[in-house]
């Protein structure tokens, strides 16, 4: 199975996400979401910075936290220009999250293939349960 | 993407098509989309109209849901959209009806130099404009605001940099708003939305942001553009930036605080991104006070942009900005909400005008708009792609009768950002700019060229024919680009 692709926003961007299981379609997205920020940000080298992500609120739908854990790592990408390619999902439910996220200190903003991600849209946001697992598509405003 | 609109739409003249109410449930008023023949396919193939539709779901809205023919597939609301609602009665605010971009928008300053005069020094100004101005994704400035500042941006606007040194007076008499909307509440604002807006006051950002030097190249109007200063001929700049990552992070707080307002306040819409709450409660009216201060934030951002190119000019031709004549004509919002006076039903009330990718277009006489301006009407700035022409148009009374004054904004995109990057894969497009019509780019990224080419957005003639021949808003001038800097 696919982990994510970029699909096509006449004025904004968008990725489809899938997984297996929900943790991992969460750890997909936000992979999805780094591969809009550079293309080829992955292959960067530097010294490696673990980050724990912990977001505690009660929900109604996964939904909400898909957004809050993307917006989460946008938010410290912003402040600390840290690219983030490694996900892990240690807890996930209607309380709330807990991942370890890492990644590099890079200066994307002078890279030629950055696309600046001005927040993580709800928009006709749906997680799917089909018979390999999930998928989402979330679509970016940029 | 073969997406083609599936739902009723009536023709009701050249320029207006609807979208009955009867189109899907919970529909409280019709969709009214300006366009004409030639745009319609267009958007039939993007997903706006059903957009269009979904904000005819918002309590309390007036009206038409309305599109105006810059419209495109958005998130929430389409980029292009307006809605009025009625605080009276249970009328919603919707952040997803502004945008991230709180108060992004356009600024022309006329000058007096002539195409002419300016030509032999065109390149050196480009390349100092571009030198000089902060650009870029994440770019920080050089005017530095500190915490205090910050506050003082938020609450004052405009007049905060014009009080700073970074500008005049008579700057402020031709802003939207006088540059500074009543009732922004610092106190309220997120810890992360001030951190984000810390030092970018002063920075044009990236993406479709630019700033333009262009020449007047078409007079429609003598009489309306000798009001706003402008003459054949004429060198103009533009400069087109909004309230930056300040902004972005005020949305998305209250996209996701106003969640929960959906069932607190029993309010059913059809998409998330329209989270909404009512005018008239505490989560409203704190949304209202937290956009104020990042519609001031943007307008200080766009007077203190106008400051950094009136030295560059001055540097490059020796002179004064004034002897130059580096007079603001106007500065327009196109992502705000505005609570205004409007006439229903022969009566006056006050309604929450959500313009998102719509430019407002007040007529003449009507109070808001300049001393000098009065019998012109307020000048709408409709900025093309970068290859093309942009225009200067003049809000006329069907914009009162029938949009809650208000009118087109851009171009508006044709292609997804993606494709245009496929489109224009190893083409050179600084290069053709310049060898087929001499216009210099310069931009920090060759992503945001091909993203931002001129095949990537609709014809901007056809869009500003489309509300010059419903009245919406009339034609004054065109401008032709001779250089621009990107982010």
């Amino acid at each position: 199975m696919k982990s994510f692709e970029i699909i096509d926003h006449t004025a904004d961007v968008g990725i489809k996400a899938w997984g297996t299981t929900m943790t991992e379609l969460f750890e997909n997205a936000a992979r999805g979401m780094f591969a809009v920020i550079a293309k080829d940000g992955c292959n960067v080298q530097g010294s490696k910075i673990e980050k724990k992500i912990e977001i505690r609120k009660t929900v109604d739908s996964l939904e909400e936290i898909l957004v809050s854990w993307l917006s989460e790592l946008l938010y410290i990408f912003n402040r600390e220009k840290t690219y983030f390619s490694d996900f892990k999902v240690k807890s996930l439910n209607n309380d709330g999250i807990e991942a370890q996220a890492s990644g590099v200190n890079l200066d994307l903003y002078q890279s030629d293939l950055y696309t600046e991600i001005k927040a993580v849209t709800f928009h006709n946001l749906k997680i799917e349960e089909n018979v390999d697992g999930f998928s989402c598509i979330i679509i970016f405003d940029v | 993407m073969a997406y083609a609109w599936q739902g009723k739409l009536e023709k009701l003249d050249n320029f207006r098509w609807k979208i009955p109410q009867s189109h899907k449930p919970g529909m409280q008023v019709p969709g009214l989309i300006y366009a004409n023949e030639t745009l319609l396919p267009g958007i039939l193939n993007d997903k706006a109209l059903e957009q269009v539709a979904n904000v005819a779901c918002l309590p309390g809205i007036l009206g038409c849901s309305l599109a105006m023919p810059d419209i495109h597939w958005g998130y929430g609301f389409c980029i292009g959209g307006v809605a009025a609602t009625d605080p009276e009665n249970n009328g919603v605010i919707a952040p997803g009806g502004i945008g991230y971009d709180i108060n992004c928008g356009v600024r022309l300053v006329r000058s007096n130099l002539t195409l002419n005069e300016l030509m032999p020094k065109l390149e050196t100004l480009v390349n100092s404009l571009f030198n000089n101005i902060p650009s870029g994704v994440g770019s920080s400035g050089d005017i530095r605001a500190g915490a205090k500042d910050e506050e003082d941006i938020f609450l004052k606007g405009a007049g905060w940099a014009v009080k700073k040194g970074y500008g005049v007076k008579e700057d402020l008499e031709f802003t939207e708003n006088r540059g500074s909307m009543q009732g922004a509440d610092p106190s309220i604002v997120s810890k992360r939305a001030y951190e984000r807006g810390k030092d970018q006051s002063g920075t044009l950002g990236s993406g479709n942001h630019f700033l333009e030097i262009q020449a007047i190249d078409e007079i429609y109007d003598e009489k309306k553009a000798d009001m706003f200063g402008l003459f054949k001929g004429q060198v103009t700049m533009m400069i087109h930036s909004g309230s930056r990552g300040l902004g972005y992070q005020i949305c998305d707080d209250y996209v996701k605080s106003m969640a929960g307002c959906l069932n607190r306040y029993n309010i059913n819409v059809p998409d998330r991104q329209l989270a909404c709450a009512p005018v008239n409660s505490p989560e409203g009216r704190a949304y209202l006070a937290s956009m104020k201060c990042a519609a001031n934030y943007a307008w200080t951002n766009r007077q203190c942009l106008m400051h950094l190119a009136r030295n560059v000019f001055e540097k490059v031709f020796n002179k004064s900005w004034s002897s130059l004549g580096l007079r603001l004509v106007y500065d327009v919002a196109h992502n705000i909400a505005k609570m205004e006076k409007h006439k229903i039903d022969g009566k006056e009330k006050f309604l929450c005008v959500h313009r998102k990718g719509a430019t407002r277009a007040f007529p003449p006489g009507h109070p808001d708009i300049p001393g000098a301006y009065k019998e012109a009407g307020q000048p709408v700035i409709i900025p093309g792609d970068m290859g093309t022409f942009s225009y200067v148009l003049a809000g006329a009374a069907g914009a009162m009768e029938e949009t809650f004054g208000s009118t087109c904004h851009g171009a508006g995109r044709r292609l997804s950002r993606s494709n245009a990057i496929k489109f224009c894969a190893g083409r050179n497009i600084d290069k053709e700019l310049f060898n087929k019509s001499g216009i210099i780019v310069r931009a920090k990224t060759r992503g945001t060229l091909a993203e931002e080419a001129p095949e990537a957005y609709k014809n901007v003639t056809e869009i500003v024919n489309v509300v010059h021949g419903a009245n919406l808003s009339t034609k004054v001038c065109r401008m032709r680009p001779l250089g621009v800097i990107k982010g």
